[in-house]
């Protein structure tokens, strides 16, 4: 007994750190991602408040840029809409229900935490469970990809962002249609890499990249970038690195889209697996 | 001793509000990110008993993970620097012992102890901190670039700051 009373008072100092130690690794380490985020969450309600009030300041910083895009896309959306009502009248066409063939459903949702300096980048919207957003939904900045949600509360969300080395989305040429994975290399936050696409497709500068679709999480065609340059690497396939049309510094207003018809895809998918 | 803890609970406060309202948001061509919060560690007293230290460094790195999604990041690299603070120290002490009553800093014991001393403990907290976030070996030499660039960020901005702290 008194041995180990002594051996405790002299190590006491080790003692205490190999606890702490591994309390924080534990923490740190905890399941995968998704649960990491999600006790990041909980985590987090402390700090939030405070995160509001900055990102408030920041938005009426930007309100100016803001304006702008949105006049912007009102114009875009508005010649789009002109082509659906001149298409519109097939004559033996009658559905009343309001959900008919849509896939996708659009939130718009702000940013209220953001990171890009980390490897492992998530960011924080305010919207949750209550607003109908779940896990696995797409987020985009007003112009491309940015992240995907991996944990929600009840009024706020987690994403994680594009700038994370554990983000991959499945995305393609948009001239010859060739796709390949899209993952972030943790250099900068401008530029993303794009890999597995073969060697003899014609690739070229300023080429549109977009996402497939065949994750079932972003919707067919979501802007990604454009190529900005290409290397050989190894036998058979490009390194191609990608500057991304989302502007990670600047996020403020995003969408969330959730697939509506993703869970009957992954299920008859999953009958073939 | 009352004022002496009074002052450090005050650097304590304007360093985490530093660190985390404007440093994190500072990034250097995605390889630099400093990290002024190690001041605090730095500047403890001497006399502090280890295990005060310990769970000093295990609570500071608690509270900068409060602000980013990764818990126990920040908190294990902390408790690594507290950990090696009083060795570190005790190598680099001068012939006859370190003053009683005073203050690690540039102030008292010149800049080329503080260089070293802070040099160690920052290169150290890094080296832990970088290797936790990737948490793979794979892009070893790029993270340990990422460690020796950030650690003399850090450096230069931790020396900038506990030298315009005294002179106010």
């Amino acid at each position: 007994m008194r041995n180990l009373l002594n051996f405790l008072a002299r190590y006491n100092n080790l003692i205490i750190f190999l606890f702490l130690e591994g309390i924080a690794i534990y923490m740190l380490t905890t399941g995968n991602n998704y649960q990491n985020a999600r006790i990041g969450n909980n985590f987090r309600s402390i700090t939030r408040g405070f995160e509001g009030r900055i990102s408030k300041g920041r938005a009426y910083l930007s309100l100016m840029q803001v304006n702008e895009r949105l006049a912007a896309e009102n114009v875009s959306l508005k010649s789009r809409l002109e082509k659906f009502t001149k298409a519109d009248n097939s004559p033996f066409f009658s559905v009343t229900d309001t959900l008919f063939s849509q896939k996708f459903t659009y939130t718009s949702a702000e940013v209220i935490n953001n990171s890009v300096t980390r490897q492992k980048n998530f960011f924080t919207i305010n919207k949750g469970y209550r607003q109908g957003i779940k896990a696995d939904m797409a987020v985009i900045s007003d112009n491309g990809a940015a992240g995907v949600i991996v944990a929600c509360s009840d009024n706020y969300s987690i994403a994680m962002s594009l700038l994370n080395l554990d983000f991959k989305l499945s995305s393609r040429l948009k001239s010859n249609g060739n796709f390949g994975s899209l993952s972030w290399d943790g250099r900068d936050y401008r530029y993303a890499v794009l890999n597995e696409i073969p060697q003899h497709v014609v690739v070229s500068v300023g080429d549109t990249i977009e996402a497939t679709g065949y994750s079932a999480i972003f919707p067919e065609g979501t802007m990604v970038g454009t190529v900005s340059d290409f290397e050989k690497v190894g036998g058979d396939f490009y390194k191609i690195k990608i500057a991304l049309s989302a502007d990670f510094r600047k996020m403020h207003f995003v969408e969330v889209i959730g697939n509506l018809k993703k869970t009957e895809e992954l299920e008859l998918e999953k009958l073939f697996k | 001793m009352i004022n002496r803890v009074l002052r450090l609970s005050l650097l304590f406060v304007v360093l985490i509000l530093l660190q985390v309202l404007v440093m994190n948001n500072i990034q250097f061509n995605g390889y630099i990110n400093p990290y002024i919060y190690l001041l605090f560690i730095l500047l403890l007293p001497f006399e502090i008993p280890s295990w005060l230290l310990l769970i000093i460094s295990f609570l500071t790195g608690l509270i900068i993970d409060l602000f980013s999604v990764s818990p126990g990041m920040h908190a294990s690299a902390t408790l690594v620097a507290g950990f090696i603070r009083p060795h570190i120290l005790r190598i680099l002490s001068p012939r006859d012992g370190y003053e009683k009553g005073s203050e690690p800093s540039l102030h008292t014991y010149g800049v080329r102890w503080f260089v070293t001393y802070a040099a160690f403990i920052i290169l150290i907290h890094h080296f832990v901190l970088f290797y936790l976030e990737v948490f793979r070996l794979s892009d070893f030499f790029r993270t340990f670039l990422r460690v020796i660039l950030s650690s003399i960020f850090s450096l230069v901005f931790i020396l900038l700051i506990d030298y315009y702290r005294k002179r106010k």
